[in-house]
């Protein structure tokens, strides 16, 4: 069984391209199914996001494959082959294990790290799975692409640190205030920033979110947008003295938060910390207000600096991840190996056992006298002695270094027993649960 | 005796900065198994020592100090388990290390004074060992609160930053140690009080109980540190002196909890000679 890759990227392709060849505004589980219907790909996994569409095929022919997925694409998409093919990149057997494992632990994401690729790649593989499109190969070496996710995110700080503005602002609020869970927001200006922040905090489990703003239809339109509810502009210092978080970005030439303001709606028994997140530009919030004790105000570039220093993490953490990338390769090498010698192995077990009954066959009218236990325990103890004998063998196939040793052993095994004449040259894509999706979807 | 949970406490302490340095979570699990078989082990040095002397032994600096080790491991591990959060143990390690140093290297003999012979003296030093150890606690978080604190106040996200769970839960995790702690060592004081005035009244003649008053320094010391801890639990309680306020009190707290209980114990005579 051979491995095959190919797509596009934002590596490789523009986004209107990558709109066009998107599999995930539509159904992936159809367009998987669609696949395997029309190509000999035993088995198929379309993974498709905002920043990729790629289509990972287990099959037994390598020159035909890589035609069938591109005249799938035109056709599927309804595009002329001619415009994406330029724009494709194809991988095949150990790359495409290499590429899957960096793609599931966020390493060709366009952010560095992120988090949402590992659980986009389990959907991809749930859905093919689904329609019963998977087998053995893609199963195996999705579950180890998973695995590489996880641990690339628990061994490294690849994914940690927020690369956003909105996000970098949520995790702060998480640290100050633990659980989000009640927590009210004062949103003040209904910019860009702000409103992905207070959906990014309403994600969170804030408790109620107020938006005002000097224009009421906006604060509205905002509060309809984030479940929140509308303040009149009038009634802004009794809402900031109910808020544990603030989030300004108004137009204001001049401050709109002072530290009188604060420190008056705070009074004198305000116990729990006060967050205000400025995104501003020229800055709502005057500097004075982050020198009272319980207030942490973070401006726009404050929040960019943390970002700028989160990236650069990032990208030292990059070598330990992908030195579990190709930690991780050679396991699944090694797996693979080992079943390309289960064919051979198989066949070799069938040999001995044969031999073993038909000696049992030949002895028949000797032992045909004795009591049925102790013709039991001559089977059982023949079967033993074949079982003792093999398993060295079994293990050294199974466990072979690398793919040339692999062949020359195999081949040499299948000479001195002449196994061949028995079971064929000893292709693994025979093996009993290499089936294409249809004759799968038939069983 | 007191040598092999020190070698178990050591090695749980090593455990627990390199789970805090790399974050690696395997070495945590380990930490908190060599800790659970150091304190596991330490029960059994005090059960021994209890079938030797029929008593739990505190009657002596020493074994106190081991006892207190003891009792602020248990309350460490209590906290870790029912919070998850490991990242305390690489504060509390050093002080528990330190401290079973004492008795490893100075082991001491009980006290066997028949006038100690009574459940009140037993209550008045086990309450008094619980609350130090959850003083010892909450002056861990607060420090750490601090370090937080002023990472995220100065904008510089850092090593801690990273590390330490949100201020939020280290002022509550705070706030529960000092009032625990505040508690018992209420209890241990009335507890101490009406054990001397009986005891006086026992042994007339035992001269080191007719001293026990506030000018002896080990109980003024006792007294300041009910003080320091009252106003803690006050202030959080009335003017709302929570946060950064709140972990400076339970830090300089502490500092007193450990004046009381070493030198003090060790190096100025005091009528209350454990």
């Amino acid at each position: 069984m051979h491995l095959f890759l190919l797509g596009v990227s934002h590596r490789t392709a523009p986004v209107d391209l990558r709109e066009k060849l998107d599999f995930s505004s539509r159904d992936v589980g159809a367009a998987v199914e669609a696949l395997a219907a029309r190509s000999s790909a035993a088995e198929s996994v379309v993974l498709s996001t905002c920043n990729r569409s790629e289509i990972y095929v287990a099959g037994t022919s390598t020159a035909t494959a890589r035609d069938e997925i591109v005249r799938f694409l035109s056709e599927y998409h309804d595009l002329p082959a001619e415009s994406f093919t330029p724009h494709l990149f194809f991988f095949s057997e150990t790359e495409v294990a290499r590429h899957l494992f960096r793609v599931a632990a966020g390493l060709d994401s366009l952010v560095v790290g992120e988090p949402q690729i590992l659980g986009q790649v389990k959907e991809a593989f749930r859905a093919a799975a689904e329609r019963r499109c998977t087998g053995p190969v893609l199963r195996k070496l999705f579950d180890w692409s998973f695995n590489v996710g996880k641990r690339v995110r628990s061994e490294t700080a690849l994914g940690e640190g927020a690369v956003s503005i909105s996000f970098a602002a949520v995790q702060l609020a998480r640290k100050i205030f633990g659980r989000l869970h009640g927590r009210r927001v004062l949103v003040v200006g209904a910019g860009e920033i702000s409103t992905l922040t207070a959906q990014h905090l309403r994600a969170h489990g804030v408790g109620e979110v107020a938006i005002t703003s000097r224009t009421a239809a906006h604060a509205q339109a905002l509060a309809t947008e984030v479940a929140g509810h509308w303040v009149p502009w009038d009634g802004f210092a009794t809402a900031l003295a109910n808020a544990d978080i603030i989030v300004t970005a108004t137009g204001s030439q001049r401050p709109i938060i002072t530290r009188a303001l604060v420190e008056s709606a705070l009074g004198r028994h305000r116990r729990e910390p006060l967050f205000i997140i400025d995104v501003a530009v020229p800055r709502d919030v005057d500097a004075a207000v982050g020198e009272i004790e319980q207030v942490f105000l973070y401006n726009v570039d404050d929040l960019q600096t943390i970002v700028q220093e989160n990236l650069s993490k990032r990208s030292g953490e990059i070598e330990r991840a992908e030195a579990i990338v190709n930690e991780e390769l050679a396991r699944f090498l090694v797996w693979q190996r080992s079943r390309g010698a289960i064919q051979t192995v198989v066949a070799l077990r069938e040999r001995f056992d044969s031999i073993r009954r038909a000696e049992l066959q030949r002895l028949e009218s000797k032992l045909g006298g004795l009591p049925p236990e102790t013709r039991a325990l001559f089977d059982q103890v023949t079967r033993l002695i074949v079982e003792k004998l093999l398993l060295d063998p079994t293990e050294q196939l199974k466990g072979l270094p690398d793919e040339e040793t692999q062949v020359a052993y195999t081949e040499a095994v299948n000479r001195l027993f002449r196994l061949r004449d028995d079971s064929g040259p000893g292709d693994p894509a025979t093996s009993s649960d290499d089936v294409t999706p249809a004759q799968r979807r038939s069983r | 005796m007191n040598l092999l949970p020190l070698i178990l406490y050591a090695a749980a302490g090593i455990a627990y900065a390199v789970h805090f340095a790399r974050r690696d979570a395997g070495a945590g699990r380990t930490a908190t198994t060599l800790l659970l078989l150091g304190v596991l082990s330490h029960t059994f040095v005090i059960g021994m020592q209890t079938m030797e002397v029929r008593h739990v032994p505190f009657a002596n600096p020493s074994r106190a100090v081991a006892t207190f080790v003891w009792l602020l491991t248990l309350s460490y591990l209590y906290l870790e388990l029912t919070t998850d959060e490991r990242s305390m143990g690489v504060f509390v390690l050093p002080i528990i290390i330190g401290l079973q140093l004492i008795p490893v290297l100075n082991p001491g003999v009980e006290n066997k004074d028949p006038v100690l012979d009574s459940p009140w003296f037993w209550v008045h030093v086990a309450s008094l060992l619980f609350a130090y150890a959850s003083f010892g606690l909450a002056g861990v978080l607060g420090v750490t609160y601090v370090l937080q604190f002023k990472e995220i106040k100065k904008k510089h996200l850092g090593y801690f930053y990273m590390r330490l769970p949100s201020l939020q839960i280290l002022d509550r995790m705070n706030s529960r140690a000092t009032a625990t702690g505040w508690t018992f060592l209420t209890v241990g004081l009335i507890v101490g009080v009406v054990w001397t005035l009986e005891a006086r009244r026992l042994a007339p003649g035992n001269t080191n109980l007719q001293a026990m008053s506030l000018d002896d320094p080990k109980i003024f010391f006792a007294v300041l540190t009910w003080a320091v801890y009252s106003f803690a639990v006050l202030a959080r309680k009335i003017m709302g002196w929570n946060g950064r306020r709140a972990a400076w009190l339970s830090a300089l707290g502490f500092v007193i909890v450990l004046l009381t209980f070493l030198p003090l114990s060790y190096f100025v005579k005091t009528s209350h000679t454990f």
